[in-house]
């Protein structure tokens, strides 16, 4: 580290592919330097469905990234999500030979492999493995065990996962456009790094990021993440949902969503209605307040009450003493704040990226979390060779 | 012109309307809106939110401790420990009625969880215990569906009949074409205008009686699946329309579905000039769709409120093969059954429907007006039950256009009507447990008891 190197976060959303452009500063702060955006054709639920489509959009997001910044992009950290990933704890124990009792690099690289060597389905392949501690000989919180003296040493690392060949569909996408992959993240470890203090990590929090066709989650406490995953629904179920109960386009449905429409109920007057304007802006058809907000209200209930369902698997919604942080596209949905702190109990904050310089105004949003976050985890990446992404992904391509 | 004496005034016997769950909640609310008299209906559910919602004066709230007003979450343990919590409170509700009509959606926690205890109390109130289900759609899961085959057997053991109706079935038609918003629709429809007709049969015998008797003929065995159909008109041709559009009902396939069964019910209602002759038309025309050893049980009634429309209700049965069928076979055999046990007593009592299947122009309940309250209420559905559905305020009171005509109307206004799964039509689906996450959420809940 130390010298200022450029990288760009790639995330094909279902509703946007967006290219984030920025510099890692030798300090070890980051500073965006041009975003390029363009709509999504051709992705569904964060995954690609159509290669050909998507491909356009890339290209034209890259393309709008480079002019803005004015760098060549040759090289991205992609974003991978999908409601097939799936995630797991695992420890690794590595035995120091007889002969020695001080803990050394080489050790540690042992312990790590054999804790991310975890089994998992044959037709899924690895997406993160992420460090969580160490322990020698039993002792646990040891962050850094090189140089202490002891016999074993364990790891436990956070393996994420999912089907090899729905995320090398988008490798393929890139490959095409002649983007080279220098490491790929599974979404809402990414969005984690730019929302998240490393406080709240410490103290236990639970980033949810609710996008147009996923919803994805990462639980960190002690520092570490402990569990994360996503669900195949997102902001455009709630437009779906819409358009289905209103009789209306998608189109109106999106528009009614983000002008007036709210996840809290009861809060509208009997009989209050909105007026729908047609394309040249005359009134049209009348909406009922209360029932706008309650298609919403239930669809969001629902996809917060089945993510809570999956973190109750493991118990770490107890030790969240960070509460919630929302962030994503939908996370600007009136009331949602209310109605997640009612599902979960918990405190909720909502969030945009933090800590990064030269964001314009337009793009202090928490859509872009993902996107920026991807470069945020390259800068705390930079320096150790090659994540296991890297490996991977030679094998693919060779 | 038929002038035919009056059948000898009986008095009807009092029916007491019980919608229970969410589902069953929203078909009373309906048929509260068409004019049935608030104070024979009595709402019960665990879902206090919805409950307050419902439009019924009276209400049980299941479960003050089991659920705590949240509803079952779709658990029938849980609507069945919650309706015996309240067993004495609709007991006392239950008293005093000749006749129960339970209405539930048997896919959700509360519906099928609590109607067999209902259907068990009321019979023990000395009520004649009639149970309208609905079957939950299969895009609902498997949970729902195998729950609901459970809930149907136990409400066999208890009930005096069983009215049975599959939602596929009612919505299939709709639910390709027309989304399944109209799906639901369709089959709330199709379950009030049979209730609204076997309350017409029961209470207001006609000119030609038809009684109990004969629907126990056609629903006294077990594990059967109704088939109705209901339709009008007042056009110059009208007796061949509204056999027309009765058969064209979700359940009737055009009639097919007559083609096997053993009793048959049908009940023709007109305005004073309904002539004998139409009558005799519409019944030949009729019995081209049953078979030879078909048995009619025919009823004829007159309505001066109907003026120049003739409505018909068509009714009958099939077996299903496996408890839990979601295709039929076409044929359905029916076995003399005996007579039901109880035969309510009769009962001086108001009328319940102001309905076209009536038959006296009695003042007591006329039809709502345009500014009932009750209106303006299901206008602005409450929060999580009676989901929105916006049809429900345009289908008017009494519809001067016949029922199915109006369907047909709407279908053609919304050519490009979204799919069930609208946008995610082409996507792989989304399942969790069964269900199809793609489908919106708050049709998902319609039916279930939450
Ligand atoms: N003000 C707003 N109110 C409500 N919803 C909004 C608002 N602004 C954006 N959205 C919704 O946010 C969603 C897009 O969010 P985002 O850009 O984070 O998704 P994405 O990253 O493209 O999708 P995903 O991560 O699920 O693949 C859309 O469904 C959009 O309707
Ligand atoms: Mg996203």
């Amino acid at each position: 580290m130390g010298k200022d190197r450029i990288v760009v976060g790639l995330e094909i959303g279902t509703s946007k592919v967006c290219a984030v452009v920025g510099e890692l500063k030798g300090d070890g702060s980051v500073q965006i330097l041009g975003v390029g955006e363009a709509p999504s054709r051709g992705v569904r639920k964060g995954e690609i469905v159509d290669m050909e489509n998507c491909g356009k959009c890339i290209r034209e997001a890259i393309a709008e990234g480079e002019d803005k910044s004015d760098v060549m992009i040759k090289n991205v950290y992609l974003g991978v999500t999908g409601a097939h990933i799936a995630s797991f704890n695992n420890r690794g124990s590595y035995t120091l030979p007889e002969d020695r009792e001080k803990i050394e690099e080489e050790d540690v690289a042992r312990v790590e492999d054999a804790a991310r060597t975890a089994p998992i389905p044959a037709r899924n392949m690895s997406v993160n493995t992420i460090l969580q501690h160490f322990y020698v000989d039993g002792q646990d919180g040891v962050v850094t065990p090189v140089g202490m003296f002891g016999r074993t040493i364990e790891a436990d690392h956070h393996i994420v996962h999912g089907v090899s060949n729905r995320i090398q569909n988008s490798f393929q996408c890139l490959k095409d456009l002649d983007l080279e992959i220098e490491d790929f993240v599974f979404t809402p470890y990414a969005a984690a790094q730019a929302v998240l203090t490393q406080s709240q990590k410490s103290t236990g929090v639970l980033m949810i990021d609710i996008g147009g066709g996923t919803t994805g989650y990462c639980v960190y406490a002690g520092g570490a993440v402990k569990q994360s995953g996503c669900i195949g629904v997102g902001g455009d179920h709630i437009t779906n949902d819409l358009s289905l109960g209103l009789r209306i386009p998608m189109g109106k449905a999106e528009q009614i969503k983000i002008r007036e429409g709210s996840c809290t109920l009861g809060n509208s007057l009997p009989g209050e209605t909105v007026t729908l304007k047609d394309e040249h802006g005359f009134a049209g058809k009348e909406i009922e307040r209360e029932m706008l907000n309650t298609i919403i209200h239930m669809r969001v209930r629902e996809t917060l009450e089945l993510m809570k369902r999956d973190l109750e698997k493991e118990n770490y919604l107890d030790y969240l003493g960070g509460g919630i942080v929302l962030t994503g596209g939908t996370s600007e949905l009136r009331g949602i704040k209310h109605l997640t702190e009612d599902v979960f109990g918990m405190p909720v904050q909502l969030c945009k990226a933090r800590n990064v310089s030269g964001v314009t105004s337009a793009f202090e949003n928490p859509r872009y979390s993902t996107a920026i976050g991807l470069v945020k985890y390259a800068q705390a990446t930079t320096g150790s060779e090659g994540g296991g992404g890297w490996r991977w992904l030679k094998d693919f391509f060779k | 012109m038929i002038e035919l004496p009056r059948s000898n005034h009986q008095p009807a016997p009092a029916i007491k309307f019980v919608g229970l769950g969410g589902a069953g909640a929203n078909v009373l609310d309906r048929l509260i809106l068409d004019g049935l008299d608030p104070d024979s209906a009595i709402a019960m559910n665990t879902d206090v939110q919805a409950l307050n919602g419902s439009v019924t004066r009276m209400k049980i709230h299941l479960g003050q401790n089991t659920t705590r007003g949240l509803g079952t979450g779709g658990d029938p343990d849980l609507g069945h420990a919650a309706a015996e919590e309240a067993a004495e409170e609709i007991s006392a509700a239950l008293a005093g009625g000749d006749m129960v009509f339970v209405c539930a959606g048997l896919g959700g926690g509360t519906g099928g969880g609590a109607a067999p205890l209902i259907a068990h109390l009321a019979r023990k109130a000395g009520a004649f215990t009639v149970v309208f289900a609905t079957l939950p759609f299969a895009f609902e899961g498997r949970r729902r569906t195998s729950q609901a085959a459970e809930a149907l057997a136990q409400i066999e053991t208890q009930a005096d009949l069983v009215v049975c109706f599959e939602n596929d079935r009612m919505g299939e038609a709709l639910a390709s074409a027309g989304g399944i918003q109209q799906a639901f629709i369709a089959a709330d429809q199709t379950l009030s205008q049979g209730i609204r007709a076997v309350a017409a049969i029961v209470q207001r015998p006609g000119l030609l009686a038809l009684g109990l008797d004969d629907l126990s003929a056609l629903l006294k065995k077990r594990n059967t699946r109704c088939l109705f159909g209901y339709g009008e008109s007042d056009g110059p041709n009208r007796a061949h329309e509204a056999l027309d559009r009765a058969l064209r009902s979700p359940l009737m396939d055009r009639g097919r579905m007559l083609a096997g069964a053993q009793d048959v019910l049908i009940h023709i209602t007109g305005g004073p000039d309904l002539t004998l002759n139409e009558a005799t038309i519409l019944m030949e025309e009729f019995n081209r769709h049953v078979s030879d050893h078909t048995r009619i049980h025919f009823g004829f009634a007159t309505d001066p409120h109907l003026a120049r429309r003739i409505c018909v209700a068509i009714l009958s049965a099939e077996e299903a093969p496996a408890p839990v069928a979601k295709k039929l076979p076409q044929a359905a055999r029916h076995v003399e059954t005996p007579a039901p046990a109880a035969e309510p007593t009769a009962k001086p009592q108001a009328e319940l429907f102001s309905a076209p299947l009536e038959q006296e122009p009695s003042g007591q309940a006329g039809a709502p007006d345009e500014d009932d309250p009750g209106d303006s209420y299901y206008n602005s559905p409450p929060p999580s039950t009676a989901p929105p559905m916006p049809e429900h305020k345009a289908v008017p009171k009494y519809a001067p256009q016949p029922a199915t005509a109006k369907k047909e109307e709407r279908a053609e206004q919304m050519p490009l009507e979204p799919a069930s799964r609208g946008r995610f039509e082409k996507s792989e689906p989304t399942i969790v447990d069964g269900e199809d996450l793609d489908v919106p959420t708050f049709l998902r809940k319609n039916t279930r008891v939450k």
